[in-house]
């Protein structure tokens, strides 16, 4: 018998006995084409970044001919005023996207938990949908509502509360109107998966031991759902901190994000060092907050725990 | 929906509020592509709401134009690529993570995650300095080992959540009855994992397609993919031409839309 099953093994392609050989072991061989490519292609270049952004280098014909420890890239761009107004203003539109986010997004969920089935699905559509469609095209859908003819324009005209178009595109408020609508679904997403997970019998029981929705919002749904607070305010955040479509398209070309700030320095004035130091500050002002966003969660997270 | 009973007046303001919101919220989802889908069919060349006319033929210049066409079909080709390159790497790096009995599981996964915690455009700037000095000029394949490497984690992720809620008795069973590693793979484990290698697949082929902040920089100068052309058309032109190939987007993302809800389920796509 175990003559005719061990045949048997030696009759197995070489193909089936190498995937045999390399699962048996339950060892780290099957990530191993994975690690090799993220080391090649993200670990390596982020140390060439980091080496370009504490270089003075001279290129040419494309090729870098010497090479030199500076830090004056990073001391200019730190007392640079204009850095410091970039990157306040991509903080500031980025966290207001989150709040207003979260705004509109956390009612989405609540209305998904309490709903019916039927409920559930057409949230789930309108949700998934957009994430489907590209980025440009939901942007695009923006330049059409807001601009000189467009929706609001023609229809405050029409109604006569205006004599003349608003001037809303190229505007702060263009840019961070398209922001919330095209981050929204990345809120609602997270925070629908995390209320999911528990059981619903929580809010009923709730209710029946007299507690009112509100009071149930607040006592048992709040605190249930910070993990999904979490998650999608540190997703939105990135995004729209590192956004670099939204600004070129609704602010118009002069409305300058860190992010339009980098392609502008690495596309149009070839600054390497330059760009590379700012797509290093970018990276850590937002790992920063991404970092401050877990410690408040995790913070809200045992609180919830607590109150139980 | 369940009726409840308001225990005071405030209360049901307080309620009908929250659901105000949501229900702002939802038409906000949907009512920007409504209005480009409308604009989409005018007849007046610029941008104007109402419409004035209804023509198909803002649908038949994208099709003459040959930038379009080609960088739809460029996109195409960096999706798929994208999308096969994560299952092929994505789906083995969840089972080692998974399944895994090494030291470092743990480090493994979260070493994973990280290019996709990183922000694209940082990402895509790296590569491009990096391929500069090695000689690798940004080409459709460089996008894609690019844009692969940005999303992998999504896949192993999705991969690797539902590994971990699989009864492992199932594998268990089976190495008792003598299947070998690669027969308890390929008839317990991956078909099991289907669904969440194809709700992967999904993601990872529309971030191979619409990437604009890894493509950026790693796309090639003759092979442009559509949002990068998309992008010049938007922010040069304000003709409906850009509404009609929103239109052709919109109607391809319905029909994704279909092909997920019947084969994975809306709901399982979340999880």
């Amino acid at each position: 018998m175990t003559k005719a099953i061990s045949n048997l093994k030696t009759k197995q392609p070489f193909f089936e006995r190498l995937i045999d050989a390399l699962l048996s072991g339950r060892g780290i061989w099957p990530a191993v084409p994975s690690l090799v490519v993220l080391i090649f292609v993200a670990v390596i270049p982020f140390i060439i970044l980091l080496s370009l952004g504490f270089s003075n280098i001279t290129i040419s014909r494309g090729e870098i001919v010497s090479q030199t420890l500076t830090f004056d890239f990073l001391v200019n761009a730190l007392t640079d005023p204009l850095y410091f107004t970039t990157f306040k203003r991509s903080l500031n539109l980025a966290i207001s996207t989150t709040i207003l986010c979260l705004i509109f997004g956390y009612p989405v969920a609540y209305l998904f938990i309490v709903g019916g089935k039927f409920t559930k699905r057409i949230i789930l559509v309108l949700t998934i949908a957009p994430l489907l469609t590209s980025g440009i095209v939901r942007t695009y859908a923006w330049l059409v509502i807001l601009g000189g003819r467009g929706v609001v324009n023609s229809t405050l005209l029409h109604l006569g509360v205006i004599e003349q178009p608003l001037r809303i595109m190229n505007t702060h408020w263009a840019v961070l109107i398209g922001m919330v609508q095209i981050h929204l679904p990345v809120m609602i997403l997270p925070l629908i998966a995390v209320m999911s997970r528990h059981d619903s019998n929580l809010i009923e029981a709730s209710e029946n031991l007299g507690a009112s929705r509100i009071g149930t919002l607040y006592t048992v749904i709040l605190p249930l759902s910070s993990p999904g607070i979490g998650t999608g305010s540190a997703l939105v955040f990135t995004l729209s901190y590192t956004t670099f479509v939204v600004p070129q398209i609704l602010g118009g070309g002069n409305y300058l994000n860190a992010a339009t700030m980098i392609y502008e320095q690495v596309v149009f004035s070839l600054e390497w060092s330059k760009g590379s130091v700012t797509s290093l500050i970018l990276m850590i002002t937002c790992l920063l907050v991404l970092v401050i966003i877990a410690i408040v969660t995790n913070y809200f997270s045992r609180w919830a725990k607590e109150q139980k | 929906m369940k009726s409840k009973k308001y225990s005071s007046f405030s209360e049901a303001i307080g309620v009908y509020f929250i659901f105000g919101i949501a229900f702002f919220s939802l038409i906000l989802l949907v009512a920007p592509s409504l209005i480009v889908l409308i604009i989409s069919f005018d007849t007046r060349a610029y941008l104007s709401f109402p419409p004035e006319g209804f023509t198909l033929s803002w649908y038949a210049k994208v099709f003459e134009k040959s930038e379009l066409v080609e960088g739809f079909i460029n996109s195409m080709q960096v999706g798929f690529t994208v999308t096969v390159l994560c299952i092929l790497l994505g789906v083995p790096t969840a089972l080692a993570c998974a399944r895994g009995r090494f030291r470092g599981t743990t480090a493994l996964s979260v070493f994973v995650l990280i290019p996709h915690m990183v922000p694209g455009i940082v990402l895509g700037v790296a590569i491009l300095f990096s391929g500069a000095l090695v000689g690798v000029t940004p080409s459709i394949w460089l996008q894609s080992i690019s844009i692969t490497v940005f999303v992998l984690a999504v896949m192993v992720r999705t991969v690797q959540s539902r590994l971990l809620r699989l009864d492992p008795a199932l594998e268990e069973a089976a190495a008792n009855l003598r299947a070998s590693s690669f027969q308890n793979l390929r008839t317990i484990t991956l078909p099991l994992l289907m669904p969440a290698i194809l709700a992967g697949a999904v993601f990872t082929f529309v971030e191979g397609f619409d990437n604009i902040s890894v493509a950026i920089f790693t796309h090639g100068f003759h092979d442009r993919p559509l949002p990068i052309e998309l992008l010049a058309l938007v922010q040069f032109t304000s003709s409906p031409l850009v509404a009609a190939i929103s239109g052709i987007q919109i109607i391809l993302a319905i029909l994704a839309l279909i092909v997920v809800a019947t084969t994975i389920g809306l709901d399982k796509v979340n999880e």
